[in-house]
């Protein structure tokens, strides 16, 4: 039976109770600092509140947001897809170099890649799927081809005792046993896509989405609306990132098993 | 068709080197059927070391999962076992985590070509043989100890496969539990004439209680050294010696007196 003063200890284990009374006080602690804040620069959560209803009713708040979520699902998607493929593929040693020279390509920054991702996708809609996409498959293909790497060779000769085949191996031990290992980088990537939202929609801002209304909104100072998108942003995010959570345990039920509380 | 005195498992001259250790240095024996008298159960055959000798290398060469640098393991049509051929118990029971018990089994079956009702048929009655029926629905990660062995011996013996090899099933049990793997293993042999398992194992007792065979592993020694490259130094025919299969075989003076040998033997292997 966990206590109140198991909070404070270290590598206790606290009961759901004490956790929902740990997330209250920091949440409360949060609002009253910003509410207590002396910062100009931060405004009041009144202001926000404020902006929001105008960003909503006066700047199309809302299709703005689905316009964001389109991009970002689309490009989620096509991750997924590459990600997934070129992390499998490292089983087959001839594309261990491609894989390993994809995963590097991380260290690039998107700025320098608008021009030759301009002329490969023809710019608008297609540019930013491509640069998003980019952003995220490089580190999802990093993480995940570390996990197919560290795949114990126990679990390659377990199912070759059995007589299985090496496409069966691939499927059981290397798709179906990372799966939600797969599953929790890819919200870690989704993360970093709304991470990198402001700038890629910035970069074409005809085509509208959240990112160029919070960039339109900088540009004029407007703080409090600033702030208010910012709120939004987080959010959605928190709601994606829930979701997915209850995409793993329905999916991968057995991945909470194996986890020890601490 | 099989018959007593079949040659079941030949392992022939089998040389193994790790970088530039000789681990094992010309390993020879056999497993040959036996059908004593009045009963329908198979065998069990033990390769007893000490730790450290490659009596797991020598289980993944008889597995065939690691090709030996000489020497051949063919089987008793005299073709060389491959990985597949024979059931195999690793020591930690490894298990597909992300499948129930019941698809592990399930997936025993398919994956050696049975179809999935022969499978799901097979596994649903070893399900009961091995009173894992409650627990069919049960990822590994639910399972003690004692559940995951039994569900990894019934994995192997999915597809019906004549050899069983088990590595260090008693390594570290208590007393208690060891009792329980040394019966589970004689009811896995009790299923079918045709078992036979070939366990490796450095617990010398565990071994003289379950075996019919034991071969026992272990290095030359020239002037006082260690000669690198394990071999079969003694084997020891249980039956003949009158202590295979004996109920309180561990009451026996006889017992006693072999156990107190080859725990000699042990430390100057």
């Amino acid at each position: 039976m966990s206590t109140l003063s198991d909070a404070f200890r270290p590598n206790r284990v606290v009961n759901g109770r004490t956790t929902g009374l740990i997330v209250v006080f920091w949440c409360a602690t949060t609002l009253l600092l910003w509410v207590l804040s002396p910062w100009k620069t931060l405004p009041t959560p009144l202001e926000i509140l404020h902006a929001l209803s105008t960003l909503w009713w006066e700047h199309g708040l809302g299709p703005e947001t689905f316009t964001t979520l389109k991009l970002i699902s689309h490009a989620t998607l096509l991750t997924i897809v590459i990600s997934l493929a070129l992390s499998y593929a490292t089983v087959i040693p001839f594309f261990r170099p491609l894989v390993e020279g994809v995963s590097k390509l991380r260290f690039l920054g998107l700025t320098g890649l608008v021009f030759p991702f301009t002329l490969l996708t023809g710019g608008g809609y297609a540019l930013k799927v491509g640069l998003l996409t980019f952003g995220m498959a490089t580190f999802f293909v990093t993480s995940m081809a570390q996990i197919v790497v560290e795949i114990p060779r126990a679990e390659f000769d377990h199912m070759r005792v059995l007589g299985a085949g090496e496409g069966r191996i691939l499927w059981e031990v290397v798709v179906r046993g990372t799966l939600d290992r797969a599953l929790d980088v890819l919200r870690q990537n989704v993360a970093m896509g709304w991470a990198m939202i402001t700038m890629v929609e910035g970069i074409s801002r005809a085509e509208g989405g959240i990112g160029a209304l919070i960039l339109n909104q900088n540009k004029h100072f407007l703080l409090a609306e600033v702030y208010a998108i910012l709120i939004v942003i987080l959010l959605l995010g928190l709601v994606m990132d829930y979701g997915m959570g209850v995409l793993t345990n329905a999916l991968c039920p057995y991945a909470r098993l194996g986890r020890v509380a601490r | 068709m099989k018959g007593a005195g079949d040659v079941l498992l030949d392992v022939k001259d089998v040389r193994l080197r790790l970088g530039n250790a000789q681990v094992l240095g010309g390993i020879s024996f056999q497993v040959i059927d036996r059908v004593r008298e009045g009963t329908t159960t198979g065998q069990v055959v033990a390769l007893l070391g000490p730790s450290g000798v490659g009596k797991t290398r020598l289980f993944r060469v008889i597995a065939g999962l690691d090709e030996p640098d000489a020497g051949t393991v063919r089987d008793k049509d005299n073709r060389p076992l491959r990985a597949g051929d024979v059931g195999v118990v690793f020591q930690d029971y490894p298990l597909l985590k992300h499948r129930t018990v019941v698809q592990n089994l399930e997936i025993a079956g398919t994956v050696a070509g049975m179809s999935p009702e022969t499978s799901k048929k097979r596994a649903s009655e070893l399900l009961e043989t091995f009173k894992l029926g409650d627990r069919s629905d049960f990822y590994p990660a639910q399972l003690s100890g004692g559940q995951r062995q039994r569900v990894a011996i019934a994995q192997q013996i999915v597809q019906p496969r004549q050899l069983l090899l088990m590595d260090e099933p008693f390594s570290g049990l208590d007393p208690a539990a060891l009792e329980d793997v040394a019966k589970l293993i004689v009811d896995v042999v009790n299923l079918d004439d045709l078992y036979t398992i070939v366990l490796v194992t450095h617990d010398i007792r565990a071994a003289m209680t379950v075996s019919d065979t034991m071969h026992m592993l272990g290095r030359d020694r020239k002037d006082g050294k260690i000669v690198p490259g394990a071999k079969v130094q003694e084997s020891f025919d249980m039956v003949k010696l009158g202590l295979a299969w004996q109920r309180d075989i561990q009451e026996m003076p006889e017992f006693t007196k072999l156990e107190k040998e080859l725990k000699a033997r042990f430390r100057t292997l």
